[in-house]
């Protein structure tokens, strides 16, 4: 998958999401694809500091959590770091961040803030785009 | 007996997608053309290293599932298999050696693959001597006899071949283009495993 380029906006917090984004995101950058994820609303609880190391498990969903432990899947925080150890490009909403009031020093060190047209900018001549 | 590899991951007990992240790591320390076995109990990790295999450019051994642990054989992509190029002048294409195999004359199969490639499959009668293990293991080499140098693609058994011939070895043939192309009989050992 090299020269192949993955643009993927994750846009919801819950541990689900969570793994959706960075599974996909990992696996793919470990193929040799250049991946970047724009992290706006809900889905910037997957790179803030605190939020990412306990993320809820979606409503009614709950009994789950057994089921994560027994598969042994890696933390979202382990994934994170890995994310960033393939060169994965992580971008914080800026609108959502001041909507929100956080500075980008409540987030994990490393990702870059940009506004809606930094994905665009990105995401224009992706191979693969996904929305999570 | 164990199929000879470089190097050997341990990724027992991880989820999707670490056995393909470690996998990437790992292989990224190797030398092209290395060997790699990676050892997995995720199963969707038998379809996921193929795939992984077939978008990086590496080539896929196989898979040997043994007391619930998969082992899976990856092979680090090398430029070698690209050129077409040969020196060793003395060539003959597949249709040609299996007439020969058929035939009654008595000839040698040198099949200078990795050990884990030949695992995988090789032309019955073959004998696997890695290209890098030549140096060592002339001696177990009949010179009176037809030597048919096999790799995959016709790039190892190039050099193995000009090896042999340096060494004395009249009779050497390089097979052209080599197992990737083979669509005869082939066997398997892996059930010594």
């Amino acid at each position: 998958m090299a020269n192949t380029k993955v643009a993927i906006i994750a846009a919801n917090g819950t541990l689900f999401d969570a793994y959706k984004v960075f599974n996909l995101a990992t696996a793919a950058a470990a193929s040799d694809a250049e991946v970047g994820i724009f992290f706006t609303f809900e889905g910037l609880n997957l790179i803030h500091k605190e939020a990412h190391k306990n993320l809820p498990l979606p409503v009614g969903k709950e009994h789950f959590g057994e089921g994560f432990k027994q598969a042994n899947v890696p933390s979202i925080e382990e994934l994170a770091g890995i994310a960033q150890e393939l060169g994965i490009r992580l971008i914080g909403c800026q609108m959502t961040m001041d909507v929100m009031n956080l500075e980008k020093d409540a987030f994990i060190d490393g990702i870059e803030v940009g506004g809606a047209a930094t994905f665009m900018e990105y995401a224009k001549d992706a191979d693969i785009t996904l929305s999570f | 007996m164990s199929i000879t590899v470089n190097e050997t991951l341990d990724a027992r007990g991880l989820a999707c997608p670490m056995p393909i992240v470690k996998t990437k790591k790992a292989i990224t320390n190797l030398q092209p053309g290395q060997v790699i076995e990676v050892q997995a109990t995720d199963k969707g990790s038998a379809a996921d290293i193929k795939a992984w295999a077939s978008s990086t450019g590496h080539q896929y051994l196989g898979t040997i599932e043994k007391e619930n642990v998969l082992k899976h054989y990856i092979r680090k992509a090398t430029d070698e298999e690209t050129k077409v190029e040969t020196k060793h002048e003395e060539i003959i294409n597949l249709e040609e050696l299996r007439s020969k195999i058929n035939g009654d004359e008595s000839i040698i199969i040198l099949d200078v693959r990795e050990s884990a490639e030949f695992t995988f499959g090789h032309i019955d009668g073959a004998v696997n001597i890695p290209l890098g293990e030549l140096d060592q293991r002339f001696s177990e080499i009949d010179k009176d006899k037809e030597i048919n140098v096999i790799c995959r693609t016709g790039n190892r058994s190039d050099l193995a071949a000009q090896k042999l011939t340096e060494k004395g070895f009249k009779n050497v043939k390089n097979v052209l283009p080599g197992m990737s192309k083979w669509e005869g009989p082939t066997e398997k050992v892996i059930k010594n495993y």
